[in-house]
């Protein structure tokens, strides 16, 4: 498991060429999979993403250049597919964008069971971000750099600056009062 | 700036999740992978039956309006192939992009299967009088029709079934036009939370 240390697709790819789908897997099936979960809460629905996901990664694959960072490829294909995958859930109104809004998600008894867990917390904190400033905070919990994250999201330093002091002070906000 | 860790709060984030859960991500990617190879296969080989079918229809009939019907099947099937194709990749470049520019095209693409779900209401009937008209093509001798006509069962069950084709046909548009509006709603405001975010961004700037 190396994915991270952070590294860009010059090292991530293999003489230049993709990687194969499975070592894409391996290498990046967590982040995936973390993406998914900062996103969708309710475990079948989030398969259903998780899926949709590795889907569109291995459609995408064949555009992807290899001069590019893979693991930034992956991360904003994840992103916005989670992003349209919430657009279309019925149950997910438009006012969940606020936060004061927005009420927990019913815990499991899997929830329940690891609830004092500290991801967790951090996790069903940042679901509760609205939608612009998780996509932020998910990719700096990712750790990416500020560059990184503003390249992909099309958005300059001081821009990029600022929504994510809101998200961290939201995300603040979120962790002192745990739903 | 608030005094969030963010640098710990990453390291939790990224805690190496336990073996049996990347065994469960990697099974589900390999049955994603195998579903979409099917897929494929599934579409090519459609793809080649019914361009086999025309072929052979119009070779044993070459009368001018087999010939027409059967060419203008092909040309449909080559035209959707080739949408679909369109379609996909146009959706890849935009997952690769900005979520604001990601809505936008989900919006556009929303707008575009409401427009083909009331289209394809509307051309429902022409739909069901062309196919009447390739089956009269198909057969020319009444051999078909009167073998059908034989059975007691028969023609009742075809119209039944027909029937109930077409009507679950409409149905399925219209239940498509009512989620698309929803969704297309839906779409709508969260695209408006990232613009004003942005907006937001750029006044404070």
């Amino acid at each position: 498991m190396d994915e991270e240390d952070g590294q860009t697709g010059a090292s991530a790819t293999l003489n230049g060429e993709t990687p194969p789908f499975e070592r894409i897997v391996g290498e990046y099936g967590p982040l995936i999979s973390r993406i998914a979960m900062s996103y969708e809460a309710d475990p079948a629905l989030r398969e259903d993403l998780v899926q949709q996901i590795f889907l569109a990664v291995w459609q995408a694959l064949p555009t992807f250049r290899a001069d590019a960072s893979l693991k930034t490829f992956i991360a904003r294909i994840a992103q916005n597919r989670a992003i349209s995958f919430v657009a279309k859930q019925v149950r997910q109104p438009p006012t969940a964008e606020m936060p004061e809004l927005v009420e927990s998600d019913q815990p499991t008894p899997e929830q329940s069971a690891i609830e004092a867990n500290e991801r967790t917390v951090l996790l069903e904190a940042t679901r509760r971000l609205p939608l612009p400033q998780r996509e932020v905070i998910v990719l700096v919990l990712e750790g990416f750099d500020y560059a990184e994250i503003g390249e992909m999201l099309n958005i300059a330093p001081n821009a990029l600056a600022l929504r994510l002091s809101r998200a961290k002070a939201t995300l603040k906000k979120m962790l002192e009062r745990p739903a | 700036m608030t005094d969030l860790d963010l640098e710990r709060l990453g390291d939790v984030w990224r805690r190496q999740p336990d073996p049996k859960e990347l065994e469960e991500l990697r099974l589900a990617a390999e049955t994603v992978r195998a579903r979409a190879r099917r897929a494929q296969v599934a579409d090519v080989t459609a793809a080649i039956v019914v361009a086999g079918v025309m072929g052979v229809m119009i070779f044993y009939n070459p009368q001018i309006d087999t010939f027409v019907l059967g060419g203008a099947a092909i040309l449909i099937l080559i035209f959707s192939q080739l949408r679909q194709r369109k379609i996909r990749q146009l959706e890849m470049q935009s997952l690769a992009g900005n979520a604001e520019e990601m809505l936008e095209q989900s919006i556009a693409r929303v707008q575009g299967t409401l427009k083909r779900a009331r289209y394809g209401l509307i051309a429902l009937w022409p739909a069901m009088i062309l196919g009447v008209g390739v089956a009269y093509v198909a057969d020319r001798s009444g051999a078909l029709v009167e073998w059908v006509a034989q059975s007691r069962w028969l023609g009742p069950t075809f119209n039944i079934l027909a029937g109930g084709a077409v009507a679950a046909t409409a149905l399925h548009l219209y239940r498509s036009l009512r989620s698309s509006r929803a969704q297309l709603r839906r779409l709508i405001a969260l695209h408006d939370a990232f613009k004003q975010e942005r907006e937001s961004s750029l006044s404070d700037d």
